[in-house]
């Protein structure tokens, strides 16, 4: 009776309960208010509590009925693509797009298996380029090109 | 009768300048363009498209982004005829006979005859907007902060139960949204809630954040768990026309899959999902030999497809007279607006009617264009479709990453962003749907700032709400819409447990 039948919901529950901990952990020192002026902290805290619940009762049915299991976390995805996009933010202020671009496209093109090294440089220069002309010359927004050459 | 052609013919002026003629196509191509894409659903094409709109002034910026978002609809279902991938739950039922038309050599005709009803549709609904715009702005007037609330609970209680999946986890999504919703400065004490003491957050989450994390990054992650498998139709495109005999077949489900599709689309909380599948059933109820179904009926195509885009345009409704987002695209939309500074609801008809009707009149437009841009364009669209996912997903990123930084030219962002990102790969890993988070996140805040001044009004008494007659009368429908979808899946479950 103590299997857990359900593991993705039981992992989803135990998420929701470490959300509603969390919540509470940081409003602590927020008020809650009278039912006249409500607080600061009354809307976070009963959301966090909802959240809290809902996390219980998912834990509680995973015991109990058959669900579907946890699936396989991939670690290349996320790293790549967020790695790509943490490079860029990094990147745009001080190198400009034309350094953070082609480093974006040719680091986030590695979470794919199937991705060739030469395609994805040409491809992250070419979609340089392009952003570059539509973002840059065609809407004017207001992006660091290459700071380090040109002066924006 | 007058003030409606009236509005209409103001409408028209506005929508038929050069400027927003041009950016009309410009948004309806772009969108196509990109909605075509497949595993880019309507969101994340509004998400990542939304920096091209940022230099127009507000009500060209709104024609814009509705010409993105009808785009991006029917690339949807162009992806669902011919590649059998579905972009978002609405083009789900086009995928059954669509595809097997494609397969037939039919792909011209399926998707000649969507673009044909969801032209009709549009068409309708479009007046019908027109027609219902004014009155229903002076419904809004008689809504008090509690009403407002209430009807808040009941779009997401409806959110609650059409969302797919179990019942329990949606409700918990929108918990989590409306939770989001609180990070950042409370706008009455000023105190700082759930920043974790970062300047980024002060200000709240930003909404292009939350969404292009969701939607933009973690579409992403999840594509490259999955490697669909894509079916690009080999066979013929054939003719687009679609012949007397055809015609004859499809006009009357256009016509019922527009009512439809116009009347759920007008529900709080997502009812335009409901539209298409609706629609299909109905058809293959009335259909003299139902076995056609799935095998390339004209019918479950013609039907879906008008019910579709009916109800993605009276979905606009309750956003442009009450200011409540009845889904996550016009949650978007919402955010949108609020970028170039318009916040929706009754005011906006009243204080820019020249925005208000320009934008009905432009839907209309819009609409002709989707009919007169894609079905020269088809063949594009197909070469389009054999891009490998490969060189897809970089650009995606790309586009993502600039699209991010340009809101605020703030590069912690984009690093937030990224955060999002990896929220929604857990959230997909956990089961959760991202798509009701994203419309809690949104009436989160609006719906604090009711509570707090009904509260306020009645001096603390939370009996406000079903004092109210309208109050009391929401709150109820949205408790037995729950209740009706609860008690089944409890009742199993026991019995489940009960069979131990």
């Amino acid at each position: 009776m103590s299997r857990i039948r359900a593991p993705q919901e039981a992992a989803a529950g135990l998420f929701l309960i470490a959300l509603a901990l969390f919540t509470f952990w940081q409003t602590s020192d927020l008020a809650i208010g009278t039912m006249r002026a409500l607080g600061p902290g009354m809307m976070p805290k009963v959301l966090g509590s909802l959240c809290g619940i809902c996390g219980i009762a998912l834990i509680g049915f995973s015991l109990i009925k058959d669900g579907a299991a946890l699936e396989r976390w991939s670690i290349r995805g996320p790293l790549f693509i967020l790695g790509a996009a943490i490079v860029f933010g990094l990147a745009i202020r001080p190198l400009g797009l034309f350094v953070a671009g082609p480093a974006c496209v040719i680091l986030g093109s590695l979470a794919a298996r199937d991705s060739r090294l030469i395609e994805s440089a040409i491809f992250g220069v070419a979609m340089t380029l392009f952003c570059w002309l539509l973002f840059k010359v065609l809407l004017t927004l207001p992006i660091p090109v290459a700071p380090w050459l040109l002066g924006y | 009768m007058d003030s409606f052609l009236g509005n209409l013919e103001l409408g028209f002026t506005v929508a038929l300048s050069l400027q927003n003629v041009a950016l009309c196509f410009a948004g309806c191509l772009i969108g196509t363009l990109v909605g075509i894409l497949p595993g880019v659903g309507p969101i994340a094409t509004i998400a990542i498209l939304l920096p091209l709109t940022f230099q127009v002034d507000p009500t060209g910026a709104l024609i814009m982004l509705a010409g993105i978002y009808y785009g991006a609809q029917y690339g949807g279902s162009t992806t669902a005829i011919l590649v059998n991938i579905p972009g978002e739950a609405t083009s789900v039922v086009t995928t059954l006979d669509g595809h097997q038309m494609a397969r037939q050599g039919r792909a011209g005709i399926a998707l000649g005859i969507a673009a044909i009803g969801s032209f009709f549709a549009g068409t309708v609904a479009t007046l019908v907007i027109a027609a219902l715009g004014a009155p229903l702005t002076k419904l809004a007037l008689i809504f008090g902060p509690a009403e407002y609330f209430s009807l808040m609970v009941l779009g997401l209680a409806f959110a609650v139960v059409l969302a797919r999946g179990s019942i329990l986890k949606a409700g918990a999504v929108i918990f989590v949204g409306l939770l989001l919703s609180t990070v950042g400065t409370d706008l009455q004490t000023g105190d700082e809630r759930l920043t974790l003491g970062l300047i980024d957050l002060m200000d709240g989450i930003d909404f292009a954040v939350l969404a292009m994390g969701l939607f933009g990054f973690a579409e992403i992650l999840r594509n490259l768990d999955n490697p669909e498998t894509r079916d690009v139709v080999q066979a013929k495109i054939g003719r687009l026309l679609p012949g007397k005999e055809e015609f004859k077949q499809s006009y009357k489900p256009v016509l019922r899959g527009t009512i439809l599709g116009g009347i759920l689309g007008i529900l709080p909380g997502n009812g335009a999902v409901l539209g298409p599948f609706a629609s299909y059933t109905l058809e293959k109820k009335l259909a003299k030999d139902p076995s056609r179904f799935g095998k390339g009926a004209i019918e479950g195509v013609a039907g879906p497809e008008s019910a579709n885009n009916a109800g993605a345009q009276t979905a606009f409704i309750p956003l442009l007279t009450l200011g409540i987002p009845p889904n996550a695209v016009m949650a978007l939309m919402v955010g949108a607006m609020t970028i170039h500074g318009i916040i929706p609801g009754p005011q906006v008809m009243t204080k820019t009617p020249d925005l208000f009707w320009g934008m009905i009149a432009s839907m209309w437009l819009g609409n002709l264009m989707l009919l007169i841009i894609n079905l020269p364009l088809i063949g594009v669209w197909v070469r389009l479709l054999k891009v490998p996912y490969r060189l897809m997903f970089p650009a995606i990123l790309l586009f993502c990453c600039i699209g991010i930084y340009s809101i605020n030219n703030h590069a912690g962002d984009v690093l937030l962003t990224a955060f999002f990102g990896f929220a929604g790969y857990a959230f997909y890993k956990f089961g959760f749907e991202p798509a009701p988070l994203l419309l809690g996140f949104v009436l989160g805040k609006l719906m604090e700032e009711k509570l707090r001044q009904a509260l306020i009004l009645s001096r603390g008494d939370f009996a406000t709400f079903v004092t109210s007659p309208v109050s009391a009368g929401l709150l109820l429908v949205a408790f037995v819409v729950i209740v009706i979808a609860v008690l089944p899946s409890v009742r199993r479950g026991r019995e489940e447990a009960f069979q131990e």
